[in-house]
């Protein structure tokens, strides 16, 4: 009697681990799936706050660069009492100096940017 | 003193009956102290940071008490959390990047935990001021330039010397490649700050303007604040990733060298 329970049992064992294997697998079809979905989670805020969010990015790189070289060129002035002139040519390569990082932030969302939904040119056209 | 003159209009300070949608961001004394002639006051900022801290602290410690095979709800969300960093930083500095994954990691949960925090009512958002912010700037990019030195010596001077440039424009360049650097603390505190403060005076003047508009027109103004809101939690979370990405960004150049 105690064989053949235990008998049953490991039948049904092995069957357990077979079964667990097979969900295993269909659980890690479905991880990569969801992973695939959830892949750069902060990367694909639909729509506006996304937008937003590169506006805001691009804008402060081109303000922080003209204050920053309006602020180095003020500094440079006091140590050397060339009133405004420093500051105004600091000004002007702060200004250089944001757009040098606007063009490089723009680059970089450039190539990290997911391909958009209505522009798949991997598959030629296929229009929706 | 500015504190208890300020705590007599307590909570809504503005004119107009109206509350002041700048007041959510006054720093109060908790309790008072000076060191050495300087004003290191206990301030409901402060009190926000060591609670984000502890919250941290205690969400890393019991999720990962037990630490078992197959983890735990609590368990999964802070593996899910350190799988998260640990990605970011292997794609955007490399496996040699992985040394500084620890101050990647206690920053974004910092910024995340206290952009989180604010979002609950009657809180105190940290990361809309712009000396917070600016101070961990401050210290990413002190220690990215340093470790720059580090590991480049002098040769990290030719970072700021771009490649490929007629002799007679480099110096030119290379002033406006200085202060290009030089802009990094501060579009990166900046950022932060700015879409916080942004983000929570929106949200106090549409709630306000949900009690002005009363029973019958306060339903509009009430749909927005439920959308903004949710756009709001999505920006705490967003800017937290991209304040620690950045940093990574900034760790890779100082690394690697190249933009």
């Amino acid at each position: 009697m105690a064989g053949a329970e235990k008998e049953s049992g490991r039948t049904t064992g092995g069957r357990d681990t077979d079964d667990i294997r097979q969900r295993l697998d269909a659980l890690e079809g479905k991880l990569d799936a969801a992973r695939v979905r959830h892949a750069p989670p902060p990367e694909q805020p639909e729509g506006r706050g996304r937008a937003m969010g590169q506006a805001l990015r691009l804008s402060t790189e081109l303000v922080a660069g003209v204050v920053v070289g309006g602020f180095i060129g003020w500094v440079l002035d006091g140590a050397f009492g060339s009133k405004p002139f420093l500051m105004v040519a600091f000004l002007l390569l702060g200004a250089a100096a944001g757009i040098l990082n606007v063009v490089r932030t723009a680059k970089r969302m450039q190539a990290e940017a997911p391909v958009p939904k209505d522009l798949k040119p991997v598959d030629g056209d296929d229009d929706d | 003193m500015i504190s208890t003159a300020y705590a007599a209009d307590d909570g809504h300070g503005g004119a107009g009956g109206l509350p002041d949608p700048m007041h959510q961001f006054e720093i109060k004394r908790i309790f008072e102290l000076e060191l050495f002639g300087v004003d290191a006051s206990f301030t409901n900022s402060a009190l926000f940071m060591v609670i984000a801290a502890c919250l941290i602290t205690l969400f890393t410690v019991l999720a990962m008490r037990r630490g078992s095979l197959v983890p735990t709800r609590l368990q999964s969300v802070a593996e899910l959390s350190y799988v998260f960093v640990a990605n970011m930083v292997r794609d955007n500095v490399g496996t040699d990047g992985m040394k500084y994954f620890p101050f990647v990691f206690t920053l974004f949960m910092f910024v995340l935990v206290l952009n989180m925090l604010g979002m609950i009512p009657y809180t105190f958002t940290v990361t809309s001021h712009i000396i917070v912010t600016f101070a961990l700037a401050a210290f990413i990019f002190l220690g990215v330039t340093l470790i720059g030195f580090w590991k480049h010596g002098v040769k990290f001077l030719k970072f700021f010397v771009p490649e490929g440039v007629p002799f007679v424009m480099l110096p030119l360049l290379v002033v406006i490649e200085v202060i290009s650097y030089l802009t990094r603390p501060l579009s990166l505190s900046v950022r932060l700050f700015a879409n916080m403060m942004a983000g929570h005076t929106m949200l106090k003047v549409f709630g306000s303007f949900v009690v002005a508009l009363g029973f019958l027109g306060g339903w509009a103004a009430l749909a927005f604040m439920v959308a903004f809101t949710g756009l709001e939690i999505l920006v705490a979370f967003l800017q937290a990733y991209v304040f620690a990405i950045l940093t990574c960004i900034y760790l890779n150049d100082a690394l690697h060298m190249h933009h």
